[in-house]
């Protein structure tokens, strides 16, 4: 394969600004990452002190393999919710190596809010719990949680996609023959007693890790019993009575290390083989994407520099290059996995549609797994479109894409508008990850273009009625749909909303991509199969 | 992967990586790169690490590797951290002594007030033909002792009693 | 009388160097085994091995019945009892002697006499040898504290049946004198079922000098020099010498001497030490006569180039000495270590283990007598000596460097053993001097046992990367994971 030439002039003023705001941006990036990972209100930390509890990241350190990389999800999660009082949503979720294995972990964050189950806690175990069913996963639970956060039931409780289906995702890994192992480190209460009893494996840490369907307060208003909690559902009680529990341990480090020594006996599942090739840096310098993603979302950009910088030896075979050019198409290995990619350098016209089609049609044929590089506006309108078919070369885009087989992987570079977003494997078409950079943005159109839309309507029902706006009374309905707008097309928004799985530093990219890829090869890949393509 | 190496009765936990091209020996105070590579005679090999060779002869033992270095010799102790933590029994707090099923006491070898360290004997019993020697669960100091040689006792009776321990 | 067959009741590492000269001189031989007991060097050189039983394999080698049986059942004509076991067991050469079997070494009368050491002592005293003064319990078990109190102190209490430094005490105030001599008798009880006790003048400073001797029992006795024993660790001898640094010609002359004289006065037979305890001012007094060979006789032979296992086996034979004294030279210098499986740092305490790579040194001036073999298991059944490093050179200097190079590449693993502790020593500028005494080493101990340069991280490295289920562990992590490492996002 090729190396991509670079074009970019490191030392022009723009990419010199550019990388000046991109910098500005992660810095406040990782500042709010930070504190969602690690500021806590100080009662909180001494808290989980008194109860002889470590703190989630310690608890994680303790049972993955030293030396080897965590892939957190949504760590901003319920970030713009609840008045940012509840930081990742009182949960860690991610996938890290356990004895040599991969593994999807999911912790309850104690220090927050006693690790109670908010609405968006629970969307972000599912989606965890999603990512281990569609990639074979096996799940790791860290227990500790208060239980469903009582005041937002509504949001915890009832629907399909909530707390219940935290349970029925477990029953599904199991049915898949995908091992899990819970360590209550704290109490599992009402449906909470499920996740550790759902697991194969179990462990209580003596003293701090209780299981029961009611606590000793209900138990005492249901009944009038009164029992405590090691009698009613602790470790000796569980593991020596009523077999709930698997092992009981004396402390965290003992739970730790007995959880360990269970992940090491399982089996190691052969992975699906797909292409592959030794490792090999990009050739450019991965922070150099500072200086070529522009401060300002609409300047546009070749989408291939970017590529450089993220793909084994910046090397690239471009599919078609000089067809459907707005839509770049081609192959390339990121940490040794052949992957194919589509990537927008514009609006996509019909031809680019067909392109990627087509594609992703030859992707599936010789299983290559796909990844998105999002940079969309939209599909082309207009007339001449129209009549080209735009809807139906749009389609054909969505039946591939839609119907691949191989897994696929999203990234949200920059703009991801209207059907552009669907087209280009956004949330809704089963990204096995998909993740966003700091200053992209989704949403059905642009703020400005929402804003503006949003505000004729207004104004010209407000002139129907006879009434003449002057131009401060203009901006007076605009401006605050305007920032409104602003806000809500933000990664943050997103990420707050786990409509992706986090935000990345764009240098962070190809490691998160090489993680999703590899966990995603523990599934199989199926043949190729579609729906009916619009020709 | 963790170990932790003893030396000359001090430890340290170090976890070792190899990020493809070479071995990192991560320590408390520091990583180091390191390749060990053999010379030829039995344990002979040569250690390349922070830009020096070091020869050596080396012989690894069940939980020691014992190594000859620049004229001295040197034992290596290892442990597997979760080995070491693993391997604790579950109840190390535990004060009581349960019956694990009915039977009659054959004899008793401590009584309140002895100070008993874990897996010493306390008492024999006979169930279903079978005597089984009942071990203290821990260190500690015994409280109780309910039952005398000859007498009976129920399924989870509590046949040993230690004092609690301090917090 | 002639002997076609050795028995060596003995093992380890002097079972191997006497069956070594025995088939040299065209014996045939044969070592015991007990079951319990390692397969030893001297078990594979020998033409026949003979398993013994006891209880513990110690119990099996002072079996005296059994081992006679045995000599007579495989038709040895001679014993060679090596050292300790029967080697000074008078019992055992009068049983012997009964059998129709040649032991090798002096007669059963003059064990006797030398394994008492009171009766010794009162004995060299008589014929006008030096003696340090002293007073002895049983001449008068009533006035004993009070004879003992008048000597002076420092005092040194010894059982009386002791040997080897058990149960020695020294008492340097009269208050605990009393206190010491019940705890003496006690231990002399423990360790040689006899409670009986001297007491002597406590020489400050001393060192142990003895003297080889060898006699052929028909009134000819010849020396073969003498060997500076100081470096002792808890009354054990770890480093010998010969020429002892602290003698002057003259000294030596004198010294060795009044050893010879002393084996005379016994009409010696066979191979004896004299030792002596020698004052810093140059006064030595007789200290006792072991009746066998010693365990540092190598270096003797390396400086005078006899083979003492020869000149013993001769003697026995009726053949004689094979030297006058004017043949006997003093060339050079030699230095043996005594190699043992025991923690220096943990006050001497003996080690256990399975010898997993041994690489003995060799070369020019260095000879091994080694009673280890690779594989081989080190247990607590016998004595912690696994062998022995001698070293000859031209001079002290030249001997003390040989020996520091030779114990540096002595490569014992699996056990511990004491060979940086000796390269210590070696290396104290107070041996380099020659200025040492038989407290050398509880006096410099903070030195000797100073841990050296740190090399903790290339111990850890090389440790870690022969850990097979660790570096498995590691390398079934993906390489992709491994290679990015602990990476966050």
């Amino acid at each position: 394969m090729r190396r991509i030439e670079s074009h970019i002039d490191t030392n022009a003023a723009d990419y010199k600004a550019n990388f000046a705001a991109m910098s500005e941006r992660l810095k406040e990036f990782h500042a709010r990452q930070h504190a969602a990972r690690f500021e806590r209100p100080q009662r909180d930390i001494d808290r989980l002190a008194r109860q002889n509890k470590l703190g989630v990241r310690e608890r994680l350190k303790l049972l993955l393999d030293p030396g080897t990389p965590f892939l957190e999800f949504s760590t901003l999660a319920a970030c713009r919710e609840y008045d940012g009082a509840v930081p990742g949503a009182a949960v860690v979720t991610g996938i890290g190596i356990v004895q040599g294995r991969e593994v999807a972990i999911h912790a309850n964050d104690a220090s927050v809010k006693g690790g109670a189950w908010y609405p968006h806690t629970v969307k972000k175990i599912v989606r965890l719990l999603d990512v281990a069913l569609e990639n074979h996963l096996p799940v790791v639970h860290i227990c500790d949680s208060a239980g469903g956060f009582l005041p937002l039931q509504h949001g915890v409780f009832p629907d399909r996609y909530l707390g219940g289906r935290v349970f029925r995702n477990q029953v599904k890994l199991s049915q898949a023959s995908i091992p899990q192992i819970a360590i209550v480190g704290g109490h599992c209460t009402a449906g909470g007693a499920y996740v550790p009893t759902l697991s194969d494996y179990n462990i209580i840490i003596e003293g701090t890790g209780a299981i029961f369907l009611g606590g000793p307060p209900l138990v005492k208003a249901a009944t009038g019993e009164e029992v405590g909690v090691q009698e009613l559902g602790g470790a000796v009680m569980h593991t020596s009575v009523s077999g709930t529990g698997d092992y009981r341990a004396a402390t965290e480090l003992h739970a730790f290390a007995l959880a360990r020594e269970i992940v090491s006996q399982w089996k190691r599942m052969p992975k699906t083989i797909i292409e592959t090739a030794a490792f090999e840096d990009p050739y450019y310098d991965t922070k150099e994407l500072y200086g070529i993603i522009p401060k300002d979302r609409k300047t546009q950009f070749d989408m291939r520099e970017v590529l450089a910088r993220i793909v084994d030896g910046s090397r690239f075979h471009e599919y078609q290059p000089d067809y459907g050019t707005t839509m770049v198409c081609g192959f390339a290995h990121i940490w040794g996995f052949k992957v194919g990619i589509l990537a927008n350098n514009g609006v996509l016209f019909n031809d680019s549609s067909l392109k990627a089609a087509h594609f992703m049609q030859l992707c599936n044929q010789n299983r290559t797994p796909l990844v998105f590089f999002q940079n969309i506006t939209g599909y082309m309108v207009g007339r001449e479109y129209e009549e080209r078919g735009i809807a139906k070369d749009g389609a054909k885009m969505l039946m591939a894409q839609g119907g691949s087989v191989v897994p696929k992987f999203t990234v949200i570079a920059n703009a991801s508008y209207g059907a552009g977003n669907y087209g280009m494997c956004g949330r809704a078409w089963d990204a096995r990850t998909l993740f966003m950079w700091p200053q992209a943005e989704i949403g059905v159109m642009g703020a400005d273009q929402a804003a503006n839309t949003m505000a004729d309507v207004k104004i010209r029902q407000l002139e129907r009625e006879g009434k003449q706006l002057t131009e401060v009374e203009i901006a007076a309905i605009r401006d605050p749909v305007l920032e409104k707008f602003r806000r809500d097309v933000e990664a943050y928004t997103s990420t707050s909303e786990l409509w992706d799985d986090g935000i990345l530093d764009p240098a962070d990219t190809r490691n998160a991509l090489g993680m999703s890829i590899s966990a995603a090869l523990n599934a199989p890949i199926d043949d190729p199969h579609y729906g009916i393509f619009r020709l | 992967m963790r170990r932790i190496f003893m030396i000359a009765g001090h430890e340290a936990e170090c976890w070792l990586t190899h990020d493809g091209s070479r071995f990192v020996l991560n320590m408390p105070d520091g990583a180091v790169p390191c390749q060990l590579v053999p010379t030829g005679a039995p344990g002979a090999y040569v250690l390349r690490t922070g830009g020096r060779a070091h020869e050596l002869r080396l012989a690894v033992g069940p939980e020691s590797t014992f190594i000859h270095l620049n004229g001295s010799t040197f034992e290596v102790g290892r442990v597997n951290p979760d080995d070491r933590l693993a391997g604790r029994e579950g109840t190390a707090g535990g004060d009581r002594l349960l019956a694990p099923m009915p039977g009659v006491v054959v004899s008793v070898a401590v009584k309140p007030g002895d100070a008993v360290t874990e897996g010493q004997p306390l008492l024999v019993i006979e169930s279903m033909k079978l005597e089984t020697t009942l071990t203290a669960p821990r260190d500690g100091v015994v409280a109780e002792m309910p039952f005398t040689a000859g007498d009976s006792f129920g399924l989870k009776a509590v046949l040993a009693q230690l004092t609690p321990q301090e917090e | 009388m002639t002997i076609s067959k050795l028995l060596v009741a003995n093992r380890g590492e002097i079972a191997a160097r006497v069956v070594r000269t025995a088939k040299a001189r065209g014996l045939a031989t044969a070592v015991l085994r007990h079951v319990a007991e390692q397969e030893g060097p001297a078990h594979l050189i020998a033409d026949e091995v003979v398993m013994i039983d006891g209880p513990t394999p110690v119990a099996a080698y002072l079996d005296i019945p059994q081992i006679v049986a045995t000599a007579k059942k495989i038709d040895a004509d001679a014993v060679h009892p090596g050292y300790g076991f029967l080697s000074e067991n008078a019992g055992f050469v009068a049983a012997l002697e009964e059998a129709g079997v040649t032991f090798v070494g002096p007669t059963s009368e003059v064990i006797d006499l030398m394994g008492d050491k009171v009766r010794a002592r009162a004995f060299v005293e008589k014929r006008g040898f030096p003696v340090a003064p002293s007073a002895i319990e049983d001449d008068d078990p009533a006035t004993f504290v009070e004879r003992a109190r008048t000597l002076g102190y420092p005092l040194l209490i010894k059982p009386s049946a002791g040997g080897g430094g058990k149960g020695m005490r020294i008492v340097r105030e009269d208050s605990t004198l009393e206190t010491e001599i019940e705890t003496a008798h006690r231990e002399g009880q423990r360790y040689f079922g006899d409670g009986r006790l001297f007491v002597e003048r406590y020489i400050e400073r001393p060192r142990h000098i003895e003297v080889q001797v060898m006699g052929d029992g028909q009134g000819n006795v010849v020396h073969f020099w003498e060997r500076e024993c100081s470096i002792q660790r808890r009354f054990q001898k770890i480093i010998e010498e010969t020429p002892s640094p602290a003698l002057s010609p003259e000294q030596r002359d004198e010294i060795c001497e009044t050893a010879a004289g002393i084996a005379r006065a016994v009409n010696y037979r066979g191979a004896g030490t004299v030792e002596f305890i020698y004052a810093q001012d140059g006064a030595f007094y007789f200290l006792e006569m072991n009746t066998r060979l010693q365990v540092e006789h190598p270096v003797t032979e390396m400086v005078t180039g006899f083979d003492l296992v020869a000149e013993q086996l001769r003697i026995a034979a009726g053949e004689g000495l094979s030297a006058a004294q004017a043949d006997i030279p003093q060339t050079g210098h030699s230095i043996e270590l005594r190699i043992c499986a025991e923690d220096a740092t943990a006050d001497f305490r003996p080690a256990i283990g399975d010898i997993l790579l041994l690489d003995e040194p060799h070369g020019e001036g260095i000879r091994v007598d080694s009673g280890i073999r690779d594989s081989g298991k080190v247990t607590t059944d016998f004595d912690p000596m696994l062998s022995k490093l001698i070293v000859h050179g031209p001079d002290r200097a030249q001997a003390i460097a040989r020996a520091r190079n030779a114990v540096q590449n002595y490569v014992i693993l699996g056990v511990t053993t004491n060979t940086g502790y000796l390269d210590a020593i070696l290396a104290h500028p107070d041996f380099a001097s020659g200025d040492v005494s038989t407290g050398f080493l509880a006096e410099q101990a903070d030195v000797l046992t100073a841990p050296g340069e740190d090399v903790s991280t290339l111990l850890m490295a090389a440790a870690a990367l022969s850990d097979q289920r660790l570096v498995t562990d590691v390398m079934q992590i993906p390489e992709m994971h491994r290679k990015m490492g602990g990476w966050r996002n």
